[in-house]
């Protein structure tokens, strides 16, 4: 009985959107109210107002600056969840399958965490990290931008505790102080808002950053902040939940 | 400076919870306090604001100085100014009260938990602030996973009810952006006001009906109203015992705000389906006035039963919502703010007496007044004030509730008003005999101190909460006033 009606609802809350969506405007109708009202004026202004020739970053980073600074804060907060959860209490770590273990290579060296060292750490790494200043920098200007950039930074890590055995790793970055450095990316995002206010203005209103040069520039410089700020909150969350992941979970308590 | 008065009550909190964590490995007490100082100067700006409100008339924030429909806007209203005061205050209380229940051996967690609630805190005060109804989800997501969070801290079923929560909460999220979706599809904007205007031009009925059928449930579910409370019982039981005011006594009501905020400030009573919305709300206040009251009666689990009762609570707000009027709306939203303190200070004693004695279970709390006298002045102020006994909030909340009801002669409501007050008075006055007459029981002291009952941290919020339910009550007159200024303009 439960079952039926369980069925009966998800049946007509499938079919009344058919039917109720037809209010939405055709895809694409340059007539629509989304193409005609504040588009048309991102579209005129971004480019003179934000000194940015992509508009998307002009609208992200620019007009709705405070939603991009939220949603980095939302990784952080997904990074710091997932921490204080799956790693509330770390007693066992999944081990290797021992057959991956026993697997040697024709030296008789065993393979398991040793492939490619050598090509990746002295190689592709760096080539990842500079791709990833690239895309962070150039993220005002064309595609890419902060979120990008760390996604990158944090995969470089990632390829680090792949390839090198765990306890002696390149870069260790203890889950606690990864969190609290994906902390600092939303805050450097914050304060350059708090500086623009110092200057004089409203939040986030980069016109007023007090440094002595074109107003254009100073968006330019605005932007740029925010990005790095972006790109430090996503490698750190990344890292953060890497580090999470590699530890046991147990929820063998209840202490309320 | 004065002027950056409304970012800088959401900023500080923020930063504080960015920054906790950096603090804490530098040293471990130094991350939380950095948090409690930044909500209690997010509190005195707070009040600030609402003088200036109060005098100078609504305050509209443009960020990054881009007019409105452009970029986002916080509008502060009086409406606004008085919840912001009432939800940073209550911020600092359990902010404060929450020290006293950290593991001391593992000071990281503790700042962790200390920098979710402080999140916490600041998706609570931007969604009550915004003008702009992606910013409005942009802080429900902070706030919806940073309470994820905070319940999953709360044990095993703690965890257990938080990712039932959490599946319902997502759900409520995708229902709340579709409803959006469609409204920005025929209104091409985002900001609220400006959407009011484009609707008003007429035209917009079907597009506005079927974002009303996505936005109710969704704030719905949120602010665990009748049908849609499935997860809020066992998450508000087995809530991180800390941060369980704040998640219990101000996290439903945003959502109710936001309601508040589509129905009447976005939509307008001269939207023509309008009816058929306020119809469906009080449905579902009735019921669930009904269904809460009955079964917090039959817990015994002093949590459960709390948690129920908020089922019932949250229908006099949503009832007050579907009545219409100024004095009804007002009512409303008195008795939001008299909930956040009945609430969160029921918890807040829950939490001492756990605290002292490791115990939940009501049967065990006989003549527990010799031991804790001002929790227990509390926990009978609180629930005075949750039957509705005068000088306290709850009285007058339910006064105008029931004005307003008789205003519109809506006499089915104000039955339901009373015979839900009757039932919580049923399982109100068992706690208040449990605590007052009972045999006093055996009860092992967790905290030995010559002079105070508890520590000063879980005091001052005890007294502050006994303070402002009998403050709410008596000075209803001044702050029904202050609400009236904005509510005049939008009711029936």
């Amino acid at each position: 009985m439960r079952k039926t009606i369980t069925v009966i609802l998800l049946i007509i809350s499938v079919l009344v959107p058919f039917m109720a969506f037809d209010v939405l405007p055709v895809i694409g109708d340059p007539q629509s109210a989304p193409n005609t009202h504040v588009s048309d004026y991102y579209i005129e202004n971004a480019i003179e107002e934000c000194n940015s020739p992509n508009m998307v970053t002009a609208v992200i980073v620019d007009y709705r600056a405070f939603d991009t600074m939220f949603e980095t804060t939302v990784m952080f907060l997904a990074g710091l969840s997932v921490v204080i959860i799956l790693a509330n209490k770390p007693k066992r770590r999944i081990p290797a399958h021992s057959s991956l273990r026993r697997m040697k290579d024709a030296g008789g060296r065993p393979i398991y965490k040793t492939v490619n060292k050598d090509v990746m750490i002295s190689v592709i790494e760096p080539v990842i990290l500079i791709y990833a200043i690239y895309v962070l920098f150039h993220g005002e200007v064309s595609l890419g931008g902060g979120f990008q950039a760390g996604a990158l930074i944090g995969m470089t890590y990632l390829l680090d505790i792949m390839v090198v055995k765990r306890d002696r790793p390149i870069f260790d970055i203890p889950k606690a102080r990864a969190a609290a450095i994906a902390g600092f990316g939303p805050l450097i995002y914050a304060l350059t808002g708090i500086v623009t206010i110092l200057g004089g203005g409203l939040y986030l209103e980069y016109n007023k950053i007090p440094l002595p040069i074109h107003h254009a520039e100073l968006h330019s410089i605005g932007i740029t902040a925010v990005e790095i700020g972006v790109t430090i909150g996503v490698a750190g969350t990344i890292i953060t939940i890497l580090n999470a992941l590699m530890e046991r979970i147990s929820f063998d308590d209840d202490n309320d | 400076m004065i002027e950056n008065i409304p970012v800088l009550i959401v900023l500080l909190p923020l930063c504080s919870a960015l920054l906790c964590l950096a603090l804490t490995a530098v040293s471990r007490n130094l991350g939380i306090f950095a948090v409690k100082l930044s909500c209690l100067a997010s509190f005195v700006l707070s009040c600030i604001q609402l003088q200036m409100v109060v005098t100078g008339g609504t305050i509209h924030y443009a960020i990054g100085n881009y007019a409105a429909p452009y970029g986002i806007e916080f509008v502060i209203d009086s409406l606004n100014a008085v919840l912001l005061v009432c939800f940073s205050l209550m911020g600092f209380l359990t902010i404060l009260f929450a020290e006293n229940f950290g593991n001391e051996k593992r000071p990281m967690l503790v700042g962790a938990a200390c920098a979710e609630t402080a999140l916490l805190i600041t998706g609570i005060l931007g969604m009550t602030s915004t003008g702009d109804v992606f910013n409005l989800y942009v802080f429900l997501e902070i706030t919806s996973l940073s309470a994820y969070c905070l319940i999953s801290l709360g044990g095993s079923r703690g965890v257990v009810s938080a990712y039932r929560y959490m599946l319902v909460g997502t759900v409520a999220a995708t229902l709340y952006l579709l409803g959006i979706g469609v409204l920005y599809s025929v209104t091409g904007t985002l900001n609220m006001g400006d959407m009011r205007e484009i609707l008003d031009q007429g035209g917009y009925d079907g597009a506005m009906l079927t974002a009303m059928c996505f936005l109710i449930p969704a704030f719905g579910i949120k602010m665990a109203l009748f049908p849609f409370h499935g997860w809020q019982p066992s998450a508000y039981t087995h809530a991180e015992p800390g941060s369980r005011p704040l998640i219990t006594g101000v996290m439903g009501k945003v959502p109710a705000l936001a309601m508040f905020r589509f129905v009447y400030c976005i939509y307008g009573t001269d939207f023509r389906f309008v009816r058929i919305g306020l119809i469906l709300l009080g449905i579902f206040s009735v019921f669930g006035m009904l269904y809460g009251s009955l079964m917090a009666m039959g817990q015994t689990d002093i949590r459960k039963i709390l948690a129920y009762s908020s089922v019932a609570q949250m229908g006099y707000i949503s009832l007050g919502f579907a009545i219409g009027t100024p004095i009804a709306l007002a009512g409303a939203f008195l008795h939001m703010l008299g909930h956040v303190f009945m609430k969160g200070g029921l918890f807040f004693c829950t939490g001492a007496i756990r605290y002292k004695f490791g115990t939940v279970d009501i049967n065990e709390f006989g003549r527990i007044y010799k031991k804790m006298p001002l929790t227990c002045g509390l926990l009978t102020a609180a629930a005075l004030s949750m039957i509705g006994i005068p000088p306290t909030a709850g009285f007058f909340s339910k006064w105008y509730l029931a004005l307003g009801a008789a205003g519109q002669h809506e006499w089915i409501y104000i039955i339901i008003l009373v015979i839900s007050s009757l039932l919580n008075a049923v399982y109100f006055f068992r706690l208040i005999e449990k605590v007052f007459i009972r045999q006093s029981s055996e009860l092992r002291t967790r905290w030995e101190s010559e002079v105070l009952e508890l520590p000063l941290t879980i005091i001052i919020p005890v007294v502050i909460c006994f303070i402002a339910i009998f403050g709410l009550g008596l000075f209803n007159v001044r702050i029904v006033d202050i609400l009236l200024m904005t509510l005049e303009g939008v009711g029936l």
